[in-house]
């Protein structure tokens, strides 16, 4: 007995001897001693991916860019879009520092700001060239950081989150961006569009240039010559590479296959139909109607005066997309651009009562959009008012499955050319660089008569026809707020907005989440 | 119900038992030859009986106080001489509970002995071990099974339900199997599920179900019950451990408090056989008051609306189109016995409930073996053997937690406009294009299927050195496995999955291990002062994994959609038919957890009046810091029983008991997600890449709670009144918060950093417990017992600028809307929304809103329950009510799915809201006050009839017939289905209270049964 007893006894105590050592192993995930060296890549896809949150779709930078302005309203509309006031509040200038848009931009920019940091760590063993990208989509998170708030928080490789992090402000954030673009521009390859290249680089330092005043003032922004110059130099260092042209079609650059057929395309986040993608359907998804094919959730609009601006021929505004695995449309309704008036059911097949069969809205009345809109719409026809915009051509064939394969475009050859243009017009020296022409006229006009955009010539330009331009050229792709800013519109009047609203909202405010948790961050003045 | 803090009101039990002998003393009784006396004066006759009039064989009799007596003979009558000075007799017998009879003046006496599952009169399971009742010294509450709530349940903790002071238990949705919360002593937590621990004979439990998840377009399904392996019917008792006294034993994991199983065993005697049989059916409790067919065509032309478009022609009641009403049935069968050396129980249960919506129910199949085996000559070595085996089946409704704008099952049935057809001519659901989708066309079109299969075994080896010194280990392996199979039909106009179909199939594994060792050591040290002592060490290790597979029907080469088809077979059957495109794959395996735990306790009785427990713990945990890996938890309690005075038991006759108890303790919590203290990088789906998705925090510890309690029990007149008053004062501090992370930080909408907030918590609060015994005597008895608790909830000390935003709400115009707060100076929870001050009449608009600002509190700041049992002779009688008072409920389904302004899309709205001002269609659905309503309820929760038939014949003995109903009614303003409801709608995992959101209806259930035995 006393042997089974002692046997036992020994048994537990092994059993214990055992388990005083407690270990938390990790079997899905990884600690960075299990990452070891070699698999640099990964990371870098993983920060690549970072990107998504705070870019893609129709929310947050999307958002504070867009719908603060005056080409995009989100109005209310009775059961739908009240979402407790926040779209007004942005188009109206009175957010504040709890908003969600502004609060979740800030944290996602510093998301990627993280996962770029995290590929530098020295013991993942990251390739010149893989440290170079990591490099550039932290300068481009931290761009967009100092643009909407001013203020740019940073970590060291490695460093514990449970820190403070440190913050570079204003000009001083911006010299480190030019300084590490600088750095890494010749590390960096020349293509594709969808990974940090050579061009890109040259696009971001072109934005570092142009708007340096503004973010030394932004009120009273002044343009130095020598920063014009840089910005025109590096122009031509894009135009001169002959990579990108215009595309057959405008709408091509943002079509699901905008990845091989989007040739004006320099820097886009690649998404990759039905295996993985940012939420890029949103700007479908938000402003079509229920009744629609893709069906959407009846939401933002433009505003009319916005429409205005555009010509009747201009392609831009509209026109009838052809492409493939959409619906046939065979009676060619208008389905990209602005859409207005009566819509169709695309497939034009039995849907109500036989082919080519009119949309109605969910009362039953015609599906015809509105010029006019406000941004509480209480009247009957509130589901139909407002412009739609349609500027990404829906992926039909990947909407259900939510991975869509439109790539999302920040940069541009023509965005390239109106900001030579502009610094043209702000004191630079024009140059002649591939067939663009060497003055702003020719540069402007050198988009509006492509047979993709079939606008017809300017006769003079001048910075407000330049700022209107960059408007029709480059809505909804995220610039419209920088460009107000800029151009000292941004304070109003804005329709259905503000007339006039108070410099404060020139920045955004550090949302009080990150005021608590970090106190190295200050709250912008006025808020 | 009954507290065990006192001897309590129950009738068997006579006030002299108060000084009953010690364990040791009765034990030695037994074991010792019976010695007659000289100094016999005179002699007492008896039977002893079991509780069906049965005599019972081999009782030790023996004069209250001495090792003067007699064992029964074969038919249960004893003869015995005793002194002069008796004045009465004990009478034990393994498996029964002692009891104590007066003789003074009498010579012949019957007595029928209670079995321990009815009584457990002297012995209480408390963590690790028993102590005797008399002993404790925490705010404990003991449920037997005649305590137990009757009728039908799907798990245990409903048995609990109204019947214990401090415990709130809310059924989250009316769907068999659906998940309930529980509140010991007010709300505390900031993150986490804030349930109890779950001790299933002294394994604790993971407190998860393996039951898979499921997100669809839909949103996200509510929880299963991870109580769901057990039957019922296997429960001889339930334990709540409420003060940090009576659970810091329960260390790191206890600070929501303790409930303790303990499960049927078999008892020494002839092989028995139990069974119970019971049927019935359960319909819906009360609706939702929305406009019938004629009410809508009024509303069209009131609102102005074209009849042509909206008034399709027929009469409908859509809801009632996918209810029904829900048979059930459930068997029971035990088989018992034993002998001095084993003992068992084995037992099978079957439970088929169908739910009140078509397409729903639970289906159950347990089986549950335990065996006490004695061995040696001198029966100092044992072993307990537990295992149970169960599986459960749901079928579930799309019924979610966060359905969007087409939202859920019961949203669609509540807005579907009742003038439109629900069926084609064919008798195939119609199916509207659009946005509106018919509800008995989802129903059809959806099949969800869930079953787990839990195993539960322990084994537990023991030894006794000595009668005072014994050692026992317990080594329990808790294996669940969870597989559901989710297929969204091709038909179903869901803009995600029309024209293709959707299918879906989750699988989870959920293990814990555990090795516990325990001394325990229980002696008489000198005359006055007995120490229960024990020491322990415990190991226990968790792991958890899954996949999921899912996938949408093919499409051909252009685009075109193929679809599943329309074959008849469940998709989930040939997913390799889907489209390759958006196909999902995915697998996770959490961190494994270890815990490791030393601790111990100490219960020492001075003259069975002065009484100390003191406990100790120290816990390891993997999922802490690394700066933070041990944490220590202490407590210490005293009682004084001031009725064993000499002073007060001359005086006061009529004083049974007074009893006064002062208690401390400290607990912890450690419910976060395993890997949070470190840095994790995870692989993305779909060459996603690697990223890092936690930000480390060495420091990061439990959470710690501080419990401070008084209590006072008192019995009067024999025990037919009692009395148990307990203050609680409850402080949380070292908030567990998933903090948002200063960034740059790990990217994703889910980054967080796991921290410890400063910030303090205090749930105060009075319980009071009242049985009275009106009545009792052989043809009549009328018992009452209420209990009521009173709890203060109060946040303060978080960083200034900190306030966490929950409760989100749900459905179309609602995106990203938080309706709670947890701020300083106010309700964990607290409502947090614009003030509604009415439509102006003129225009039907809203008049402007007062800004947002704290207008309510969720959780209830009293809670009620009334029992009362009415016997006349083999009829009795038993109704339970209970009721929820001071808490505000956030009504998001007439919020978001039924206000005015849907009927303008062809939707159908609350009648109240039509009936009030004339309302613009044009109204925005603003959250506000306008949807806070008042969750004040009383419900008559149980109504028992039942009829002791006693022996039928040679055969069946024991036998009672029944008829239960359930949710009766319920008394209350609230406009939802039920006032008694909690969808979950937490943001991230901070968890949300009292907001309902288009949730499964509650049931009306009645139960019909027999229960005998062989």
């Amino acid at each position: 007995m006393k042997k089974i007893l002692s046997a036992a006894a020994m048994l537990a105590l092994l059993q214990l001897a055992d388990s005083c050592k407690i270990n938390e192993e990790f079997q899905a995930g990884l600690t960075p001693g299990q990452i070891g060296s070699g698999n640099a890549s990964s990371l870098l896809d993983g920060a690549y991916n970072a990107m998504r949150s705070p870019f893609q779709g129709a929310t947050q930078v999307f958002a504070m860019s867009e719908v603060t302005t005056d080409e995009r309203l989100m109005p209310t509309r009775a059961g739908d879009w009240d979402d407790n006031g926040k779209w007004r509040a942005l188009h109206q200038h009175n957010w504040d520092a709890n908003h969600p848009e502004i609060r979740d931009a800030f944290a996602n920019l510093g998301g990627v700001i993280f996962a770029a940091t995290d590929v530098l760590r020295p013991e993942f063993g990251a390739t010149a060239q893989q440290q170079a990208e990591a490099r550039f989509v932290r300068a481009f998170a931290m761009y967009w950081t100092l643009d909407l708030y001013d203020q740019v928080p940073y970590r060291e490789p490695g460093e514990l989150v449970v820190n403070n992090a440190k913050v570079r402000k204003g000009s001083e954030a911006l010299d480190y961006i030019i300084s590490e673009v600088t750095a890494i521009i010749g590390t960096l390859p020349n293509t594709p569009a969808y990974r940090a290249n050579k061009d890109a680089a040259r696009c971001l330092l072109m934005k570092c240039y142009l708007n340096r005043g503004v973010y030394a003032n932004r009120q009273a922004p002044t343009f130095s010559a020598a920063d014009m110059n840089q910005v025109i130099s590096l122009a031509d260092q894009i135009i001169s590479s002959g990579r990108y042209r215009f595309a057959t079609n405008y709408f091509d650059n943002f079509a699901p296959d905008n990845t091989n057929i989007g040739t004006e395309n320099i820097f886009t986040e690649l998404n990759v139909g039905g295996v993985s993608s940012g939420a890029q359907y949103d700007l479908w998804r938000f402003i079509s109607h229920y009744n629609m094919t893709p069906q959407g959730y009846n939401g933002p609009c433009a505003l009319p005066s916005f429409y205005d601006t555009f010509g009747a021929s201009d392609l831009r505004r509209g026109q009838v997309y052809k492409y493939t695995n959409g619906p046939s449309n065979q009676f060619n309704h208008q389905n990209v651009g602005f859409l207005i008036g009566q819509q169709y059911y695309l497939n034009g097949t039995t849907k109500r009562g036989g082919l080519d069969s009119a949309l109605v809205d969910r009362t039953g009345a015609p599906l015809a959009f509105t010029r006019d809109v406000k941004i509480i719409e209480t009247g009957s026809n509130l589901e139909v008012t407002g412009i739609r915009p349609m500027k990404y051509p829906p992926d039909f064939t990947n909407n259900a499955s939510g991975a869509t394969d439109n790539d999302m475009v920040h940069f541009r050859l023509p965005d390239v050319l109106l900001m030579k243009a502009e610094a043209i017009l702000r004191g630079g020296t024009g140059t002649t660089a591939g067939s663009y022409g060497s003055t702003a006229l020719a540069l402007v006009n050198s988009i509006r008569t492509d047979a993709s955009r079939a606008a017809g010539a300017l006769g003079t330009v001048d910075l407000n026809t330049l700022y209107a331009e960059r408007g029709r050229e480059l809505y909804l792709e995220n610039w419209r707020r920088q460009d107000m800013v800029r151009f000292g519109k941004y304070l109003g009047p804005i329709e259905q907005g503000p007339t006039s609203s108070d410099p404060k909202y020139l920045i955004f405010p550090i949302p009080n989440q990150q005021l608590a948790v970090n106190p190295n961050l200050t709250q912008n003045s006025g808020y | 119900m009954r507290n065990t803090c006192y001897s309590t009101h129950q009738a068997y039990e006579q006030p002299a038992a108060r000084s009953a002998l010690s364990g040791k003393t009765l034990l030695l009784a037994l074991f010792l030859p019976v010695l007659g006396h000289a100094q016999t004066a005179r002699e007492v006759t008896g039977k002893v009986t079991d509780n069906t009039g049965a005599g019972l064989p081999g009782v030790t009799v023996l004069v209250t106080g001495t090792s003067v007596g007699a064992s029964t003979g074969a038919d249960g009558d004893f003869r015995l001489q005793v002194p002069a000075t008796a004045t009465s007799l004990t009478v034990s017998f393994v498996g029964y509970a002692r009891q104590t009879v007066d003789i003074t003046g009498r010579n012949t006496v019957t007595i029928a002995l209670k079995d321990d599952a009815q009584a457990l009169g002297d012995v209480v399971v408390v963590g690790y071990g028993t102590a005797r009742k008399e002993d404790l010294t925490g705010a404990v509450s003991t449920l037997s099974t005649k305590d137990f709530n009757k009728g039908t349940f799907t798990s245990p903790d409903q048995l609990l339900q109204g019947r214990t002071s401090g415990v709130q238990i809310t059924q989250n949705s009316g769907q068999p199997g659906g998940a309930s919360t529980i509140r010991i002593r007010g709300n505390s937590a900031v993150t986490g599920t804030g349930q109890p621990l779950y001790v299933v004979d002294g394994v604790p439990l993971d407190g998860r179900s393996a039951r898979p998840g499921l997100n669809t377009s839909l949103g996200d399904s509510p929880d299963s019950n991870p109580l769901n392996f057990l039957n019922p019917a296997d429960i001889e008792s339930l334990t709540v451990l409420k003060d940090a006294s009576a659970t810091a034993i329960y260390g790191s994991r206890a600070a929501y408090g303790v409930v303790l199983i303990t499960t049927k065993r078999g008892k020494v005697g002839e092989p028995k056989f139990d069974f119970g049989v019971s049927g019935g059916f359960s319909n819906i409790m009360r609706r939702i008051k929305v406009l019938d067919a004629s009410q809508f065509r009024e509303a069209i032309n009131y609102y102005g609306l074209d009849p042509k478009q909206l008034d399709l022609g027929q009469s409908n009641d859509p809801l009632g189109a996918i209810l029904q009403t829900g048979p059930l049935q459930n068997y029971n069968g035990a088989v018992s016995g034993g002998g001095e050396n084993g003992r068992y129980r084995l037992s099978l249960g079957y439970l088929d409930q169908k739910g009140i919506v078509k397409k729903t129910g639970f289906q159950k199949y347990t089986a549950n073996f335990v065996t006490n085996a004695k061995f040696l000559e001198s029966k100092r070595l044992g072993v307990d053997v537990n295992i149970t085996a169960s599986q459960s089946r749901e079928q579930l409704a799309p019924i979610t937690n966060n359905g969007d704008f087409r939202g859920s099952l019961i949203g669609q049935a509540l807005q579907w406009n009742p003038t439109d057809k629900l069926y084609n001519d064919d008798g195939t659901p119609f199916v509207r294009q659009g946005q509106v989708i018919n509800p008995v066309a989802q129903q059809q079109y959806y099949n969800d299927n869930a079953r787990v299969t839990t195993a539960l075994a322990s084994i537990s080896p023991y030894y006794k050195f000595t009668d005072w010194l014994e050692y026992r280990a317990l080594f329990a392996t808790n294996y669940s496995t969870g597989i559901r199979r989710t297929s969204i039909d091709q038909r179903l106009n869901i803009q995600d999955y029309l024209n293709l179909g959707y299918a879906a199939i989750s699988t989870t594994e959920l293990q814990t291990q555990q090795m516990t060792h325990t001394l325990n050591f229980n002696k008489k040290v000198t005359t006055d002062l007995n120490v229960n002592a024990l020491l322990g060490y415990e190991y226990t290790k968790f792991n958890y994994s899954g996949t999921n597979l899912s996938g949408r029907g093919p499409v051909s080469s252009n685009g075109t959609p193929i679809g599943f088809g329309t074959y008849g077979l469940d998709y989930t059957n040939y997913l390799q038919y889907s489209n390759p495109s958006g196909r999902q794959i995915s697998s996770f395996v959490d961190p494994v957890t270890e815990l490791q735990s030393f601790f111990g306790r100490a219960i020492l009785n001075y003259k069975d009046r002065y009484l100390l427990t003191a406990t100790l713990r120290a816990d390891g945990s993997t999922k802490f810091g690394d700066n933070n890996k041990y944490g220590y938890f202490p407590s210490v309690s005293a009682a004084w029983d001031i009725s064993q005075e000499d002073f007060l038991k001359s005086k006061y006759e009529s004083l049974s008991q007074l009893k006064l108890r002062v208690g401390y303790g400290r607990t912890g919590n450690q419910e976060f997600p395993a890997g949070s203290a470190r840095s994790q990088f995870v692989f993305q789906a779909n060459n996603g890449g690697l990223v890092q998705t936690t930000n480390a925090n060495p420091n990061l510890k439990w959470q710690s709670d501080e419990q401070y309690n008084g209590g006072i029990d008192v019995a009067l007149f024999n025990n037919k009144v009692t009395l148990t008053a307990d203050y609680f004062y409850k402080r949380t501090t070292d908030l567990l918060y998933p903090n948002i992370p200063g960034f740059p930080a790990a990217p994703g909408g889910s980054s967080v950093i796991w921290q410890n907030l400063n910030g303090v918590i205090v749930n105060k609060g009075v319980e009071l417990l009242l049985g009275v015994t009106a009545v009792d005597n052989e043809r009549f008895g009328i018992n009452f017992t209420a209990n009521a608790t009173f709890v203060n909830n109060n946040v303060t000390g978080l960083p200034n600028a900190l306030i966490i935003q929950t409760g989100t709400l749900s459905g179309q115009g609602l995106s990203g809307v938080l309706a709670e707060t947890i701020q300083n100076g106010q309700p964990l929870n607290g409502f947090y929304l614009p003030t509604y001050n009415g439509i102006n009449p003129s225009t039907g608009l809203y008049n402007d809103f007062t800004a947002a600002s704290y207008v309510g509190n969720p959780n209830p700041t009293t809670l009620a329950g009334l029992s009362a049992t009415f016997r006349f002779a083999k009829l009795s009688l038993i109704t339970n009510f209970n009721g929820v008072f001071g808490n505000k409920i956030y009504n998001n389904t007439f919020n978001s799915v039924l206000n005015v302004s849907q009927i303008r899309a062809g939707k159908n709205i609350s009648l109240s809201e039509y009936q009030g001002v004339k309302e613009s269609l044009a109204n925005a659905v603003t959250p506000s006050t306008r949807y806070l309503e008042s969750g004040n309820f009383v419900k008559l929760s149980n109504v028992t009839l039942s009829y002791a038939l006693g022996d039928f014949g040679k055969v069946f003995k024991g036998a009672s017939i029944y008829a239960i109903a359930q949710n009766v009614f319920v008394i209350t303003k609230y406009r939802g289905f039920d006032p008694e409801v909690n969808t979950n709608k937490a943001q991230g995992v901070v968890p949300s209270a009292g907001i309902d959101y288009t949730g499964y209806p509650s049931a009306r259930t009645f139960t019909f049964g027999v229960n005998f035995s062989l």
